[in-house]
């Protein structure tokens, strides 16, 4: 679904993403992890075909972003960790218009299912001012879904949402999963990647430290045993070896 | 405490100015100050290196003005004050707030200072405003001659004092909400003693002034004299009393006058100084909501949406019905008109319809219909040429709004074309409807001018009707084209830069795209002159304007069309990492 080659982005001297290649299979869930300034929003970006590569190619569902943009960007949704919503367009409107741009003929039906299932069904007049955080995440991931796309790339998706918010986020991004899709997920919250994604891609300073599977980034990283935790494993992945690593938390006593 | 707020003041200040001279190592900044520079020196400074001769050249210099119309000034000046100051307790409605940024909510509020300190702070900062706003003014009104000195303090006093009124009348708009006296009966008292005060001068000036004849009305010396009689005897001379004080420094026509006007105005203003300080009223509350907004506010006019800075936006139905299928670039057409809605409501529609009507009615059955429709006419021209020229810069429903969205829409699956054509149709809608309105309220005036011209006028406004959109078109790309090439330069996205080099940069920006637009338009009037010259011999000046303009909305369409696919690429190219906007 998803095949990148040798992607590389540089701004001016700086390199945020060097030579980054990897595929990804459909119904395959990919966290990408590494610390801030790693390279992963970029490569989202470029992934999107919101920024272009300085160097390498991406393909999605076949189609090159580069040569053809339009087919690529047909089975692409990009949902941010920050909503951006249209200020002067309602719930509804919202769906009336992502669906126009993607010529989703049965938006009504699709867009009632999302509105239900994202309980937003009593804000489809509402304006984005009127709702909160959670709520215009639920929005912007709403008008990300209508035209099912073939693969999504969530950037922090769990921002801003409640305990409830989580539960649904993460019960439809498996769903989307089992029914085919190819899943990005960028993300600070290891226990999400860690609960959910399938397969692991660590960045550090824009290169790719590791590439597979939990089970196979975990006997790439551990010392002695195989059972460490992926914020160990992410620890060691992109800490400096010399330097120590953070200690760990300890939990309070009771008084 | 204090000094931990003065250290606030002082350091961000200076920061700021760091920041400022900092970024003038950008070519951008450099030349834009340059321009601004230069705007700022022949506009004010210039006055201040030529003195000597400049009081010669302005009669209407304060030192050589006849007492008498002096006296006028500092009459009408103190309405002024008036006017503002009834309006400070008749508008406002919210609880006393007084505006701090979030980060001074966050920091000053939980931390161990006082309310009275809190007040301190917030008019120490008001000082630097009113310092550097007191500055301009007195470069403005430099012009007009005068102590530059007096003046300038003259204008610090009635700022401060003016600002310190605002805060004290909030603070007792406060108290009175706490005992009971909402908004409305408060107004109602207000109203009362303005409408009682002013039943008196009206009484006194019935009782005692000649009455004015309709020549007094229009004979400037006569209606000055009256005025001056009014304001300066009788009831309004004890109710603009306080007022007068006030700005009599700032009309001083000599030091010692000055000096002499000074002991009141600074009494007054410690007497507001006192009221401000002394009112125990909790602020904090509506403080905190108020910088909330305030930050709501900053927030959308960083990201360029200044529509959104202003009242929150109510949600509006679309034009026209989007169907899901059809050409993609409508949906952003769809999108516009919406946010259009929230300047242009029904109710405004039929505003304007009655407006008209009435005018129309009036004109119908006036005995000076030709002279009023004359009139009438050039207005509705003038508005027409202005719409052109001000028209793409008002409406700012385009790449100007929706850039920092730019990392949205090229995730859509459109070619750029269709974006840029979406972008801007929507403006070029609005304006051209607007313009049509105003071409058929010149045709309607036809009938009612002198002479025999109706065919001229019709042919004008045919070709106009046929012209207007296309140009339109193409005058909203030029200001588009410039946010996609230069999107540091115009106000949109992040950190929308200020001071003298932002305002350099808008110059050198509007000079700019005023000669793009006349490059753009020699074609057009190539066109226009190799049809209507040929046909003019044979059909005579008339009929030929309409298949000339025709010819001219080809070209300008054609150039329309280029414009939008080179916009396409450029928003293509678009790289939305590459140069914040500030």
């Amino acid at each position: 679904m998803v095949q990148v080659e040798g992607l590389t982005k540089l701004y001016g001297d700086f390199t945020a993403v060097n030579e980054l290649s990897f595929s990804i299979q459909p119904g395959e869930v990919v966290g990408l992890v590494g610390p801030n300034g790693a390279g992963k929003t970029t490569t989202l970006r470029c992934l999107a075909g919101i920024i272009p590569p300085s160097r390498g190619t991406v393909r999605v569902c076949g189609h090159d972003l580069a040569t053809n943009a339009i087919e690529a960007k047909k089975q692409l949704a990009f949902l941010t960790d920050e909503p951006r919503l249209f200020d002067y367009l309602t719930v509804w409107q919202h769906l009336n218009f992502v669906a126009r741009i993607y010529q989703v003929a049965d938006y009504e039906t699709i867009g009632a299912t999302l509105l239900d299932e994202l309980e937003l069904a009593n804000k489809k007049d509402s304006l984005p001012g009127e709702l909160s955080r959670g709520m215009k995440q639920k929005l912007v991931i709403a008008c990300g879904l209508l035209h099912s796309p073939k693969v999504i790339y969530f950037d922090e998706p769990l921002t801003g949402l409640d305990p409830y918010g989580i539960r649904r986020m993460k019960d439809s991004i498996l769903k989307r999963a089992r029914d085919g899709a190819a899943i990005i997920i960028s993300s600070h919250l290891l226990h999400l990647v860690e609960e959910i994604c399938t397969r692991l891609l660590i960045l550090k300073n824009g290169q790719k430290i590791a590439d597979g599977t939990m089970a196979e980034v975990t006997r790439k990283f551990s010392e002695q045993s195989g059972d460490a935790s992926l914020e160990e494993i992410f620890f060691r992945a992109t800490g400096d070896a010399r330097a120590p690593l953070p200690p760990p938390v300890l939990p309070l006593e009771p008084k | 405490m204090i000094a931990a707020l003065f250290y606030l003041l002082i350091q961000s200040s200076r920061n700021r100015l760091v920041t400022r001279f900092k970024r003038l190592k950008k070519p951008k900044y450099l030349f834009g100050a340059l321009a601004g520079g230069l705007y700022f020196y022949f506009y004010f400074f210039r006055f201040l290196f030529q003195s000597g001769r400049q009081n010669s050249a302005h009669p209407a210099a304060l030192s050589v003005l006849p007492p008498d119309l002096l006296g006028l000034m500092e009459s009408l000046g103190a309405l002024a004050l008036f006017v503002i100051v009834v309006l400070a307790w008749l508008i406002p409605h919210d609880r006393a707030a007084l505006t701090f940024s979030e980060a001074e909510v966050a920091f000053l509020f939980p931390a161990p200072v006082s309310r009275r300190t809190l007040v301190h702070f917030k008019l120490l900062r008001s000082q630097l405003r009113i310092f550097i706003s007191a500055i301009f003014l007195t470069l403005l009104t430099r012009r007009f001659g005068g102590n530059p000195w007096t003046h300038a303090f003259g204008w610090w006093l009635i700022l401060s004092t003016l600002d310190l009124h605002f805060l004290a009348s909030s603070f007792a708009r406060t108290l009175l909400l706490d005992h009971g006296i909402s908004n409305r009966l408060r107004r109602l008292a207000v109203f009362a003693l303005v409408g009682g005060g002013a039943g008196l001068v009206w009484l006194w000036a019935k009782k005692t002034l000649p009455p004015m004849t309709s020549a007094d009305t229009v004979n400037a010396t006569a209606f000055f004299n009256y005025a001056q009689q009014l304001l300066v005897a009788g009831p309004a001379e004890y109710l603009l009393y306080p007022f007068r004080l006030l700005v009599a420094p700032f009309f001083a026509a000599d030091t010692g006058i000055f000096f002499t006007a000074l002991a009141p105005a600074l009494l007054l203003f410690l007497l507001h100084y006192c009221w401000v300080i002394f009112s125990d009223v909790a602020f904090e509350e509506a403080s905190i909501e108020a910088s909330q907004k305030l930050a709501t506010k900053v927030e959308a006019v960083r990201a360029g949406n200044w529509q959104a800075a202003g009242k929150p936006p109510k949600a509006k139905r679309g034009w026209f019905q989007l169907q899901p299928v059809g050409p993609a670039a409508t949906a952003l057409l769809w999108k516009n008109l919406i946010g259009v809605g929230q300047i242009f409501s029904a109710r405004l529609g039929i505003i304007l319809i009655i407006v008209l009507a009435a005018f129309f009615g009036g004109l119908g059955s006036s005995a000076n219909a030709k002279n009023l429709s004359v009139v009438a006419g050039i207005a509705t021209a003038a508005l027409l040429g202005y719409s052109l020229l001000i028209g793409p810069q008002l409406l700012r429903l385009d790449f100007r709004q929706d850039l920092p969205m730019a990392d949205i829409l090229k995730t859509f699956p459109l070619r750029g074309w269709q974006i840029a054509l979406g972008e801007i149709l929507a403006p070029a809608a609005v304006l051209a409807g607007f313009q049509w309105v105003l071409l058929l309220i010149g045709c309607a005036l036809i009938f009612f001018l002198p002479g025999k011209h109706e065919g001229l006028m019709l042919a004008i406004g045919l070709g106009a009707a046929m012209l207007l959109p296309v140009l339109d078109f193409l005058l909203l790309i030029i200001p588009n084209a410039a946010v996609l090439l230069f999107p540091s330069w115009v106000q949109t996205g992040k950190d929308s830069p200020r001071g003298i080099e932002a305002i350099g940069q808008r110059m050198i920006f509007a000079v700019g795209q005023l000669v793009v637009m006349l490059l753009a338009l020699v074609p057009a009037a190539l066109a226009f002159a190799a049809v209507y010259f040929p046909l003019k011999f044979a059909l005579g000046p008339v009929v030929p304007i309409p298949f000339a303009a025709l010819a001219a909305a080809l070209i300008i369409a054609a150039e329309g069309y280029l414009g939008v696919m080179l916009l396409g690429r450029w928003f293509e190219r678009f790289d939305v990492t590459e140069e914040p906007a500030s």
